[in-house]
């Protein structure tokens, strides 16, 4: 496979940046010609894949577009109707194949989004806040002066801090940021059980093009791209959704339930949050350590992703519909994982709003105004195919349990719930491990808004900057 | 015997449709037309007539041309295709379906060559099986459950999953008790009719929740 | 009309075949037939609930009676009839990535075929020999391969657990039921509608 050159491919494709602090904005371009010359003065800044040798930037900058973003920057018609049929919709339109109703519906989304205006996300991480606002002072002074865009607005993430600590967890307290895919030619660091099983029982990177455009993918051939090549080569399609967590619903449904599981205590109550995701809060993989969390495996790169469901088909260890294994089943389908290649994405995105420490003395919050608090995931997923990868996981693993012999049950923390929906939790007979079943199942996370992006290579961020895109 | 896996017969016909210029619309458009409002439900023929597991009917106007080097051919005539899934043997099966649906047999296949109507029984199995085809290889995911154990059981695992529910944490002598009474309800609560899309749920578990 | 009834498709999809390489095709159909080992990936790829091929040789076209012209063909014809669960996309996705020796095997006798690797081309060919359903009936709409066999498993269950159990103590219930719950508890699955496709 041919070797890839991060120079111009955009940062944030190849590796997330673990950086603390983000703000994405989201842009509207009025003109063609005045936005073409924003993005010729964007180019020399948008962050690369290059390896920070002398230590990391303060603030990164990334570009991604929309199809109708695509279309107001004059792109030929032969291009624009060469995207994929998804992208070409937007996410809105797409909203039955998602779940995207009730309560998850465009009428509870943000304006921003509501609008569908949205042409270009511009995304900016940085190390600390002052960097982050320098960084945005200097984009909004670039936008003024080529009158390249209006700002329609800002979503800012932050990584949960917790006793003056950055973590990677998230509003539930759950550890979050493992299971990224690894793929051929992509430089991080590598871990078992990140990319494909072998026929020998060993992980081996997934290929390039699962990722990127251009590249020979999972299925030996070169993924279905728009054209021109040099337009499509080196981008990826980028999923951006705005998820809102009940944090309050969700305590109160672990509380509730916690007290009847097991023995009880405060213990099941953790492994009762553990079986619903298939780790512990800590990260431990319930897989690996169904009895007890062990943060010597989460720390262990060798061992907090390396694991198979083969010796559980029973789901006595990890939950068959828990988040992680319905996500990637590694295994669980048989033929030793081949289903699942095609079907892998890359998560990035930070948590937003104001984190609430959870209090020993349970029960003396009120839910709903935990609830009304505006906090949540900006979820984000990379992949080459919106439809093969994101869609079909969200529609197929999350929102639906068929391939898991799971009927129509639904992801617990992720899905939409109906009345009269479980959540099975498989046992065995050890009084610690009890068959157990959630009913009353409420909507713990809610859709805010989001859509389709296409992240361009350097090379066609130029091409469209200069007017240069030439469908044949 | 190719057309047979376990208790289930697959069954393949191909009839000829008329081949009437002066019939307008033509034959195959007016099977179509049939076709395009018969209800897919239940209250479909084919959930009427007993024995169906899956079936459908399909207008196969011709074969197809894949492209040169190959060479282009055209079929003479158009084919009504009827490929069925169902329990038990095909005489005991086409018997059932002329004494319980012939109006419909006889809307659709009346546009086919040769067709004696569904009121004869024996010349209506006999035209049948001039049409049919055998199977070349059958393949059934679950070949040893008729229909009707098919729709209990699907009955019975939404009643299980409740009672199970609902039971948790309940005291081994009470969920005993309950447990009787919900065998004895799911005993005589007749099977859900075939092709509906929704759960039959008059079904009460007598959990703490009723 | 419609391919698609609740969770199940059909699909319809016909190939010309140069009559002498239909023998090969029967002669592997006969030995799949009988080697049961070789269908256990059909078998595991749990989404099929009825699957046929069906050689059609050229001089054996029904022929009804004289108003009707007997049909004068090159080729034989592979016609091919399923029922499968979840969308066209994700079917041929998933055979192309765990059985394409056997589709291979299956297809390759007709003209034209290129192949069930790499799957765009694949897909495209399928697209051209696919004819669509005008009616499709199915007794359980709401229900796929995985949910009839679970309920199987559920039905088992019960019955085995409901021999005798009035003659049981409450302990010995507690146990058995315990057992029966462990039995199907990862069988309880809801059924109702299939995800929306378009």
């Amino acid at each position: 496979m041919s070797k890839l050159n991060p120079t111009d491919i955009q940062g944030f494709v190849l590796r997330g940046y673990n950086m603390p602090y983000a703000r994405y904005c989201f842009l509207h371009f009025e003109d063609a010609e005045r936005a073409c010359t924003l993005i010729r003065h964007l180019l020399p800044i948008i962050t690369t894949g290059q390896l920070w040798d002398q230590g990391k930037p303060h603030s990164t900058v990334n570009l991604a577009f929309t199809h109708q973003g695509l279309v107001s920057l004059d792109l030929p018609i032969a291009t624009l109707i060469s995207f994929p049929v998804e992208f070409q919709q937007g996410m809105q339109a797409r909203g039955g194949i998602l779940g995207d109703t009730g309560v998850n519906s465009v009428e509870g989304w943000d304006e921003v989004w509501r609008e569908g205006k949205v042409h270009a996300w511009l995304g900016i991480h940085a190390l600390s806040l002052e960097a982050l606002d320098a960084r945005s002072a200097e984009m909004q002074s670039l936008i003024a002066e080529t009158g390249g865009a209006r700002l329609l607005g800002n979503q800012d993430a932050a990584s949960i801090v917790m006793d003056g600590k950055v973590t990677a967890k998230e509003h539930f307290g759950f550890t979050d940021g493992f299971g990224n895919p690894d793929y051929l030619g992509v430089c991080r660091s590598t871990q078992p059980g990140q990319g494909k099983l072998t026929a020998d029982g060993t992980w081996a990177p997934l290929a390039t093009g699962e990722l990127l455009l251009g590249y020979a993918d999972e299925a030996g051939e070169l993924p279905v791209a728009p054209v021109p090549h040099l337009l499509a080569s080196n981008g990826t399609f980028m999923v951006y959704r705005k998820l809102h967590q009940n944090v309050g619903t969700f305590r109160r449904f672990l509380d509730q339930w916690g007290a009847r599981y097991g023995a009880g205590d405060g213990f099941a109550r953790e492994k009762l949050a553990s079986k619903f995701i298939g780790r512990w809060r800590d990260g431990t993989p319930v897989e690996v350590s169904p009895d007890r969390p062990d943060i010597g495996i989460v720390q262990d790169p060798n061992r907090s992703t390396n694991f198979t469901y083969g010796n559980d088909a029973a789901g006595t260890r990890c939950p068959i519909g828990a988040h992680i294994r319905r996500v990637n089943p590694r295994d669980a389908f048989g033929f030793q994982g081949k289903l699942i290649n095609r079907r892998r994405i890359t998560r990035r995105g930070l948590p937003y709003g104001p984190f609430a420490l959870e209090d020993e003395t349970s029960g003396t919050y009120d839910p709903s105004e935990m609830d009304a608090t505006d906090r949540g995931v900006v979820f984000m997923a990379l992949n080459a195919s919106i439809s093969r990868q994101f869609e079909f996981v969200q529609q197929q693993w999350i929102a639906y349990g068929n391939d898991a012999h799971l009927g129509n049950e639904k992801d617990l923390l992720m899905g939409s719930h109906s009345e009269g929906e479980k959540y099975a939790i498989q046992g065995d007979t050890s009084p610690a491990n009890p068959p157990f079943f959630c009913t009353g199942l409420p909507n713990f996370v809610e859709l805010r808004g989001g859509e389709y992006f296409f992240v361009p290579s350097i090379t066609a961020l130029g091409m469209i900057a200069m007017g240069l895109v030439d469908p044949r | 015997m190719a057309n047979q896996s376990g208790s289930v017969y697959g069954l393949t016909l191909l009839s000829p449709i008329l081949n009437d210029e002066h019939a307008v619309p033509s034959h195959d458009l007016q099977i179509r037309k049939y076709l395009a409002t018969l209800p897919t439900g239940a209250d479909s023929p084919f959930a009427i007539a007993p024995g169906t597991h899956l079936a459908r009917l399909v207008v196969m106007d011709d074969v197809i041309y894949v492209g040169m080097p190959a060479c282009e051919e055209h079929l003479n005539s158009k084919y009504l295709v009827f490929e069925s899934n169902f329990d038990g043997d095909l005489d005991t099966y086409l018997a059932g379906l002329a004494t319980t649906i012939p109006q419909h047999l006889d809307a659709i296949w009346s546009h086919c060559t040769g067709y004696p109507g569904a009121g004869d029984a024996q010349a209506f199995a006999r035209y049948m099986k001039a049409c049919q085809i055998d199977t070349t290889f059958f393949f059934a995911a679950v070949n040893d459950k008729s229909v009707t154990e098919t729709l209990v059981a699907l009955q019975t695992q939404r009643a299980v999953a409740d009672f199970v529910a609902t039971h948790q944490g309940v005291d081994p002598a009470q969920t005993q008790r309950e447990f009787i009474e919900f065998i004895r309800i799911l005993k005589v609560t007749p099977p859900p009719p075939p092709g509906i899309m929704g759960p039959h749920r008059n079904l009460k578990t007598g959990g703490r929740n009723e | 009309m419609s391919n698609i009834n609740g969770k199940v498709y059909a699909m319809n999809a016909i190939t010309p075949m140069r009559p002498w390489k239909t023998w090969i095709l029967r002669a592997f159909f006969f030995i799949l037939g009988h080697v049961k080992p070789l269908q256990s990936d059909l078998i595991n790829l749990s989404f099929i609930q009825f699957a046929r091929w069906v050689i059609l040789p050229r001089h054996r076209f029904p022929f009804l009676g004289e108003t009707q012209k007997r049909e004068e063909l090159k080729y034989d014809y592979l016609l091919f009839f399923s029922n499968f669960n979840g969308t066209w996309n994700q079917y041929i996705d998933a055979f192309s990535a765990v059985l394409s020796r056997g589709l291979n095997l299956i297809w390759r006798w007709s003209e034209k075929f290129p192949g069930s690797v790499p799957v765009t081309l694949f897909k495209e060919y399928i697209a051209r020999m696919q004819f669509d359903t005008d009616y499709y009936y199915t007794a359980y709409p709401q229900a796929t391969a995985n949910d009839v066999k679970s309920a199987h498993i559920v039905q088992n269950a019960l019955t085995a657990l409901s021999e005798g159990v009035e003659t049981r103590t409450p302990e010995q219930f507690r146990e058995a039921y315990l057992q029966f719950v462990i039995t199907v508890q990862a069988h309880l699955g809801s059924t109702g509608e299939a995800p929306t496709v378009f």
